[in-house]
């Protein structure tokens, strides 16, 4: 871009306030981690003393951060599910397809990523509570399900859009049906949108915290909802140790995704995975 | 002929696949926010009222609204200052250093905001990292109480919403015709006035998308101003959450729920009127 010769004071303060403001991004996260293997409960930076007590305790069966851990897990997946086929037939509609009212649709598709959460969940807390499903997996899963297909659409309308359709007019050209072009030729090329689709609605759901909030009961309380409450209330010290899996978990699926997409020969790393990307 | 078939065939195909997610958003995004709207119409004993809204809109419930608004301008101006020194920052770096430097902004992203908001409590505590620093480092006033105020707040709530702010204005900032730079710098425009009169202009946009973007998120965000806030600092968020968990008072939640919904509409109104606007002088100028 800029193609003026730069200035050496520009430079040197450009690279300065760059490196700050980067510092000011992963610091918390860094911090986190060093805390979590402190001996101490007290979350003091840095630790006195090292241990791994925190993680023991927190892997401890029949506890409630490993309780918790199992119901994220469960309605991370069946969110996952839920996400991966909406976002194939919407992104097929979307991308492929000549919709009518394309636009509308679309716009419905976007709305959960630009709507205060906030609302969705008293939504859904009036919408499950007359029907007794408050604390059920499923209706915290559908209700994540909100939230996490707008993204899996985006993905998988990217996906679509990368595949070259003359692929599929050739394999037709060729005598090929439609489903076995589809299983034959779409469905490998949209494989590795397919597994970054599932990863991000997977993480949606598993840090998501404000459906879950209004959705869970004191028995069903999934990992964020338990992670939130005890900042807020307790000082149960695990919670280092659980927020440094957390971070762990989404640095390991981010690195899936990264894998998946170098393996396939996809060039753009960001495009179509992150919620912004629409409104530019 | 065989296009024409071929093109029926597509729309048929569209409608079918269109129809799942049409039909889930609409059951369980569409009618539910419609709930939130009766509710917050229907008096104790039914019937419409517009109660709600006057006890939303007065008193302490109108102080936790403005100072939602406030703090939701506050951190959208911080992280648009932030985001628009590091993305112009980037747009110069060497593209190894530009990808690492776009990795520490969108790994954070996906790392819980409740994680993030933690590593900042522990930081800016009385006796954190920074308040040890500022203090062994004699900075008159050290130790600042930087947790449970509105700084904490707006520190935490800007560090969430950096990530977007700076992949707009990059997204931007990448597609700005270097040589227009060059051509002002070749009529002997200063860099100040080219990047006053030839650079803003041309990032504008970005920045009004990427302000607006962060103002609109931050306005039913919660998770950073309930754990950095303190008592004092309620959001309307928050409030909404205690209506309904603690106090059963579900039609003021739903009240303060669809001020929320009105306020998030305006702005996205003025995003998408100035993008309409654009298009329109685009269309003039390359038609004339």
């Amino acid at each position: 871009m800029m193609e003026l010769p730069p200035t050496r004071a520009g430079h040197i303060g450009r690279a300065l306030s760059a490196s700050a403001i980067l510092l000011f991004l992963a610091l918390p996260i860094v911090i986190i981690l060093v805390t979590s293997f402190g001996a101490d409960g007290i979350g003091t930076f840095p630790p006195q003393e090292y241990s791994t007590r925190w993680y023991q305790q927190m892997a401890a069966p029949g506890g409630n951060w490993a309780t918790s851990i199992a119901l994220s897990s469960l309605i991370a997946a069946l969110t996952t599910v839920f996400s991966l086929i909406l976002g194939v037939t919407a992104a097929t509609a979307l991308a492929r397809g000549r919709l009518p009212l394309h636009a509308a649709v679309y716009g419905l598709v976007l709305a959960p990523m630009l709507i205060p959460q906030v609302v969705i969940a008293l939504g859904l807390f009036l919408f499950f509570e007359p029907a007794g499903m408050l604390g059920s997996p499923l209706a915290i899963a559908l209700g994540h399900t909100v939230l996490a297909a707008p993204i899996a659409v985006l993905i998988m309308i990217s996906t679509l859009r990368g595949i070259d359709e003359r692929l599929e007019d050739a394999a037709a050209s060729m005598g090929a049906s439609r489903m076995t072009i589809a299983r034959r030729i779409t469905f490998p090329l949209a494989t590795p949108g397919l597994i970054a689709a599932a990863i991000f609605s997977f993480i949606t759901s598993f840090d998501e915290f404000f459906i879950a909030q209004f959705l869970s009961t004191p028995d069903t309380r999934t990992l964020p909802v338990l992670v939130f409450n005890a900042l807020q209330f307790d000082v149960d010290p695990t919670v280092t140790a659980v927020s440094a899996v957390l971070i762990a978990l989404a640095i390991l699926a981010l690195t899936l995704v990264a894998l998946v997409r170098k393996l396939s020969g996809h060039r753009n790393t960001q495009g179509g995975v992150l919620p912004v990307e629409p409104l530019t | 002929m065989k296009t024409s078939a071929k093109r029926g065939h597509r729309s048929r195909i569209a409608l079918v696949n269109a129809v799942p997610v049409t039909v889930f958003l609409l059951v369980l995004f569409v009618y539910p926010i419609i709930g939130v709207l009766s509710l917050s119409l229907e008096g104790d004993s039914g019937g419409f009222t517009f109660h709600w809204y006057i006890d939303a809109l007065s008193g302490v419930n109108l102080s936790v609204l403005l100072s939602t608004l406030r703090i939701s301008a506050e951190t959208a101006v911080l992280s648009l200052l932030v985001g628009f020194v590091l993305a112009h920052a980037i747009a110069r770096m060497r593209p190894v250093f530009a990808a690492l430097a776009m990795l520490i902004v969108v790994v954070p992203h996906f790392i819980s905001a409740l994680v993030r908001t933690y590593g900042w409590i522990i930081m800016l505590g009385e006796h954190g990292l920074i308040n040890t620093l500022l203090t062994s480092a004699h900075v008159p006033g050290a130790p600042f109480s930087l947790l449970y105020n509105e700084t904490g707040v707006v520190i935490g709530t800007t560090s969430v919403m950096l990530p977007y702010t700076v992949l707009i204005l990059q997204g931007v900032m990448r597609g700005v015709d270097g040589r227009l730079l060059a051509a002002a710098a070749g009529f002997g425009a200063s860099r100040l006035t080219i990047f006053r009169r030839v650079y803003l202009p041309l990032v504008a946009p970005g920045i009004g998308t990427a302000g607006l973007l962060s103002f609109i998120l931050c306005l039913g965000y919660y998770i950073t101003p309930a754990l950095m806030g303190g008592d004092k600092q309620t959001v309307v968020a928050a409030l909404i959450d205690q209506q309904v968990m603690k106090q059963d008072q579900w039609n003021s939640a739903a009240a303060f729920g669809v001020i929320l919904l009105l306020l998030t509409f305006a702005g996205l109104g003025v995003l998408g009127l100035a993008r309409l606007r654009r298009k329109r002088t685009h269309q003039r100028r390359s038609s004339s």
